[in-house]
């Protein structure tokens, strides 16, 4: 049994048996850990009520050789999640990008960029409800973080720099805008022009789609793209569909 | 090892009880074969009853044998102003501690996006109807203070906007007969922001 302090913002937290709660923390510099706390129902410790969802707290775990099931000694709250809860928009995006990086990382695999996105969208969301842009530019960053950034620059065949007004043919397959030459020879979709530009601009955080259809298709492109290549089925993102998008 | 069948389901049966493991379960089983045949037959009769004669208040949603439930035709108690509560659980706590006074409506869960669960999934919509139809002009929302009974709260402020309607909030901080030494950072911050007039 070792004692470990780290930084950590609470995923999830689930009621296990009568008493207890099992909390699923991100934490900077161990990734994702599953925590039980125990009595956590009914208990007087003072810390047990800053395991909440989208805390961002300094925590004391113990853990047994790196592995398994922590148990949390001591949690500190260094910011809350109070004015998330004043929107729908707000807490449907919050829990989606929680879930997004509960269900995307592993255990014990620590992504300091990931922990750092995730703790920016919650302030941002405690403070203003997210536009679909807004949600889109930290779903590519994360998606970027953990490596599965699609590529709106390059042929993601034969690795020529496309213009923008032949950016149009997406392979969902390959993750990647094609050029028309590849585009004869490979499965695509064909998109409106200014599509690809759009999530350029997304993604630097610039602007947002020009036109509500094009924000459509970024929805319709990143559902295909999402579904093809991580191939998980979140539970908060049918909710977050309807109202925010 | 096996026992008859009609044990092993019996057994198995119990063994899908919260709290019962298999070990439990073959003790209530053996419990019950030596058991008179008069508690059998009152046994067997109370678990069918609650599934057929228990349903939910269609007023309140609250589980009753008789709709409208008692509380629903309880003529004294405030017209105007009715409590909202998760689960029906919740709702005897606040009766039992102020008996006969409010009328309820049981929300039947509580907005976690992370379950999926969102305002369409338990009763809000039907209290939107009840507000337009029973001439209610105070709702108090008893939600848990945690981030989804306190969505679920601001959600129904926002969906009643456009009635003329007080919507007021349980207040949360320093429990009757605490110690602010022991008490959490946010409930502290709350007592405080929810601090009254002395
Ligand atoms: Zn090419
Ligand atoms: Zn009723």
């Amino acid at each position: 049994m070792s004692l470990r302090k780290d930084e950590a913002i609470v995923l999830s937290k689930r009621a296990y048996g009568e008493s207890d709660r099992i909390i699923h923390l991100f934490t900077l510099n161990a990734g994702k850990v599953s925590a039980i706390a125990k009595g956590a129902g009914k208990s007087q410790k003072r810390f047990m009520n800053t395991l909440e969802p989208f805390n961002h707290v300094k925590v004391e775990y113990f853990e047994k050789q790196g592995r398994g099931m922590v148990r949390i000694e001591n949690a500190d709250l260094v910011s809350g999640n109070s004015g998330i809860e004043t929107s729908m928009k707000r807490m449907c995006s919050a829990s989606f990008f929680t879930e997004f990086v509960d269900r995307m990382t592993r255990e014990r695999e620590p992504y300091n960029g990931l922990f750092l996105a995730l703790k920016e969208f919650i302030s941002f969301a405690r403070s203003k409800d997210p536009a679909y842009a807004d949600i889109l530019h930290y779903e590519l960053m994360m998606l970027d973080i953990l490596g599965y950034h699609p590529n709106f620059d390059t042929c993601v065949f034969c690795g020529t720099v496309i213009n923008d007004e032949e950016k149009i043919y997406f392979s969902r397959e390959r993750g990647g805008v094609l050029c028309t030459v590849c585009s004869r020879s490979l499965p695509h979709r064909r998109w409106s022009p200014g599509l690809m530009q759009g999530f350029l601009a997304v993604k630097k955080f610039e602007t947002g789609f020009e036109t509500r259809s094009l924000e459509r298709e970024a929805q319709e492109l990143m559902e295909g793209f999402i579904t093809y290549h991580v191939d998980l089925d979140f539970k908060s993102y049918k909710l977050l569909k309807t109202m925010v998008f | 090892m096996f026992y008859p069948e009609p044990i092993e389901r019996l057994i198995d049966n119990l063994t899908r009880l919260p709290g019962i493991g298999r070990k439990t379960a073959t003790r209530l089983a053996f419990f019950l074969l030596s058991a008179r045949e008069g508690y059998i037959t009152d046994l067997s009769h109370s678990l069918i009853d609650i599934k057929e004669k228990i349903r939910l208040c269609s007023v309140c949603f609250n589980i009753t044998d008789i709709d409208p439930c008692a509380i629903c035709r309880d003529e004294r108690r405030d017209k105007a102003s009715i409590c909202v509560v998760e689960e029906s659980s919740h709702m005897m706590v606040i009766e039992s501690s102020n008996p006969g006074q409010f009328r309820y409506h049981i929300l039947h869960g509580i907005i976690n996006p992370l379950e999926g669960i969102g305002p369409d999934d338990i009763r809000i919509n039907e209290l939107r109807e009840r507000i337009l139809s029973e001439g209610i002009t105070e709702v108090i929302v008893a939600t848990n203070p945690n981030i989804e009974g306190n969505t679920t709260a601001h959600y129904i402020a926002e969906i009643l906007k456009p009635y003329d309607v007080r919507i007021t909030r349980i207040a949360s901080g320093i429990p009757v007969g605490g110690d602010i030494v022991y008490i959490d950072p946010l409930t502290i911050k709350s007592s405080l922001e929810n601090r009254k007039k002395l």
